[in-house]
């Protein structure tokens, strides 16, 4: 199929462009370790593939070392007929330089370029204009004014572009050739100041604007106000989603598993599957509604500023600014905050983000949370004679988990640190403009985010799944305590014994690697009781009867801050960092330092 | 020599050279962003304890830390 490439600088608009024609049916292609992105689509008869936005055609870090050497690929190949130069019309200059590299790479493999004079409707905003014909002549290539947002011109450009795709022979204006860096820079300046429109006119609004939010005292403020939004968000919109996913696959479990009637099949469907494999998809509405939040924090021109503000606190445990919002994120669920450490522009800062993300208590750990907090504390204990002592708790679990993961990052920072001190990204950050986000760019990447996740963390779960339901089966009808698991549990029983837990913990332990929630329904089916995830007071009074020693509870509670107890993190892990070893290696890691803090609390309390 | 890191909110400068500690690539991005001898900066913010400061230049504005800032020399006179 006749390809058409599609290049620019970050923020131009290309991601909207590239939206407009091709509307949503996408394919995005990602590369093991690296964040960069190739978004496929199709315009009529052609094939679109939008590149990551890049400032030069010489790469700063990996990442960018792999989107230009497939820029350069995709240049080369026979089938690319078209490489479409996205520009921002307000920043003419800043766009030019790297545009003008590209149109001297596909000069020199001979293919046609076209300029795309993006955002021509902020231009005319300020009652001023480009001449688009004047600007054609001296690139020696097409130009078209248009606005990916207002779709001004954009049905022109469409018109255009299969005559555009067609030509054959190559017009060649340009005389710079690649290599001869600061000519391009040169030319671009010269240009802009030709045909580009002043600065100041650009910039007035924006900086306006960041007088107010970069303030010391008011943009502390509103940084926190939106934050506090952006976290609240995640629980009080997509608990609702959650729970219909929720109900929709209880409802589907329950009708499936009625037309089979009882049975090893049935049970099969519905623990294994149902119950496994479900308990995931229950994540995927909190995924996208995080997903939307972050997208829309990232068009709006916001993301930039809150790294910003982020960057110093965060720079003294070796975190760039722009770990914030994937650290806030990781409260909710630790898959989406991994995903949205791609925006981290120092590959080692943004390892080490990844990497202790897990630390960070999600809501999978809640019911963890809550049932052994109800266990250890009575309801009516306060703390220093005002606090809830309940909540005193909650409050400790998470900051110890904050705490947790700083000190992991300073250890990795260090550890790192010499290594890669020469080939690291340095902060260096455009706070591009302040925009209204557009709908069709964040749909397309709430569905990624979900079909992604699904994707990736599919596979492994139904595995884990199968293995753990087989185990807890067999032999059948002997219920979990005399299955294989449980025998298990007996064997391995003194591994658990140093932290004062039994094996009835252990298997409930074992079995929450799928989830750490699967602990609440697993150790309440350990006491003979059915349905503990909504009963938990009722559990937590059981374990009292029992008698769940406070150094032990502790210990168990902190063994669950820091325990990677999640198939679905590992499994993003490894697609992200493109390695198993780091993933696999971060949940032994994290299992044996949380297995120590937790003897050691066992011990002291 | 002054460089970008002193200076003050408000305060306009001319870019002189790039200081070579930085890696070629690092210099040769920064001059891709506008960063290039002759070019006229104008300091935006500065942030407390010492965190990046934002500058404009050209048509762009950027937040740089320290280590990036106090390598770029500005020209004495304005
Ligand atoms: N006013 C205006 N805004 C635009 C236009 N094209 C894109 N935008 C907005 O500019 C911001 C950045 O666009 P995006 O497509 O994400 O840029 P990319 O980084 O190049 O992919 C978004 O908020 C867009 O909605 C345009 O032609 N006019």
């Amino acid at each position: 199929m006749e390809r058409i490439v599609l290049v620019g600088k970050p923020n131009c608009g290309k991601s909207l462009l590239f939206n407009q024609l091709t509307g949503l049916r996408q394919k995005v292609a990602n590369f093991p370790g690296v964040t960069v992105e190739l978004k496929t689509g199709q315009f009529n008869q052609f094939e679109v593939v939008d590149f990551p936005g890049t400032y030069s055609l010489h790469s700063l870090s990996k990442d960018e070392e792999i989107a230009v050497e497939k820029l350069n690929l995709a240049v080369d190949d026979h089938e690319t007929k078209l490489v479409v130069c996205v520009l921002d019309a307000a920043r003419l200059e800043r766009s030019l330089v790297f545009a003008l590299q590209v149109q001297a790479l596909a000069r020199r493999n001979n293919k046609a370029v076209v300029f795309v004079l993006n955002m021509i409707d902020e231009v005319e905003r300020y009652g001023l204009q480009i001449d688009a014909d004047a600007l054609q002549a001296e690139l020696g290539a097409p130009v078209y004014a248009l606005s990916a947002k207002t779709l001004q011109g954009v049905s022109e450009f469409k018109n255009a572009l299969p005559e555009l795709v067609a030509q054959t022979t190559v017009p060649d204006a340009l005389t710079i050739q690649l290599g001869e860096q600061t000519k391009f820079i040169e030319r671009a300046r010269q240009l802009n100041a030709a045909y580009g429109i002043r600065s100041d006119v650009v910039l007035k609004n924006q900086n306006r604007i960041d007088r107010f939010l970069l303030n010391n005292v008011l943009g502390g403020v509103a940084f926190l106000g939106i934050m506090f939004f952006l976290f609240q968000s995640i629980f009080t919109w997509a608990q609702p989603l959650m729970d219909g996913t929720e109900a929709a696959i209880g409802w589907i479990a329950s009708t499936v598993t009625g037309w089979l009637g009882a049975g090893m099949a049935a049970d099969f469907l519905n623990d294994a599957i149902f119950g496994g494999v479900g308990a995931f998809l229950v994540f995927v509405p909190q995924i996208m509604v995080l997903t939307l939040i972050i997208g829309i924090l990232e068009d709006s021109g916001y993301l930039a500023r809150a790294a910003l503000i982020c960057h110093k606190p965060l720079s003294l445990f070796g975190l760039s600014g722009r770990s914030f919002i994937p650290y806030l994120s990781g409260h909710a669920c630790a898959i989406p905050a991994i995903m949205a450490a791609r925006t981290i522009e120092s590959p080692r800062k943004r390892l080490i983000t990844m990497l202790t993300i897990p630390l960070m208590s999600c809501s999978a750990r809640l019911p963890v949370y809550a049932l052994l907090v109800a266990v250890l504390i009575p309801s009516d204990a306060t703390f220093l004679g005002v606090f809830d002592l309940q909540g005193a708790a909650f409050f400790g679990l998470y900051f110890f988990g904050i705490v947790m993961a700083l000190v992991v990052s300073t250890l990795m920072n260090l550890f790192t640190r010499k290594r890669h001190e020469l080939n690291d990204m340095p902060f260096i950050l455009e706070l591009p403009s302040y925009r209204l986000p557009h709908w069709k760019p964040l749909l397309q990447r709430v569905l990624n985010s979900g079909v992604q996740f699904i994707k990736r963390a599919a596979p492994v779960i139904f595995i884990v799944s199968l293995c753990l339901w087989t185990l807890g089966y067999f032999p059948q009808g002997a219920g979990l305590e005399h299955s294989l698991l449980g025998k298990i549990g007996h064997f391995i029983e003194p591994i658990f014994e140093p932290l004062g837990l039994d094996w009835r913990y252990g298997v409930a332990i074992m079995m929450s690697f799928l989830a750490r929630e699967v602990f609440v329904g697993a150790l309440g089916t350990m006491f003979g009781m059915s349905g503990a995830e909504e009963n938990i007071a009722g559990l937590a009074a059981q374990i009292q009867a029992d008698g769940l020693s406070l150094g032990a509870g502790i210990g168990l509670l902190l063994f669950y801050v820091v325990a990677l107890q999640c198939v679905a993190t590992v499994a993003m892990l490894r697609a992200e960092t493109g390695k198993s070893r780091i993933a696999w290696g971060l949940y032994v890691g994290y299992g044996v330092l949380a297995y120590c803090i937790a003897a050691l609390a066992a011990h002291i309390i | 020599m002054k460089t970008l890191w002193d200076l003050a909110a408000n305060q306009s400068a001319v870019v002189d050279t790039i200081d070579t500690q930085l890696t070629t690539s690092v210099i040769s991005r920064l001059e891709e962003m506008g960063f290039s001898e002759g070019q006229c900066v104008l300091c935006i913010r500065r942030s407390p304890f010492k965190g990046p400061l934002v500058v404009q230049i050209g048509d762009c504005v950027y937040s740089l830390e320290q280590s990036v800032a106090d390598k770029i020399n500005l020209a004495l006179a304005s």
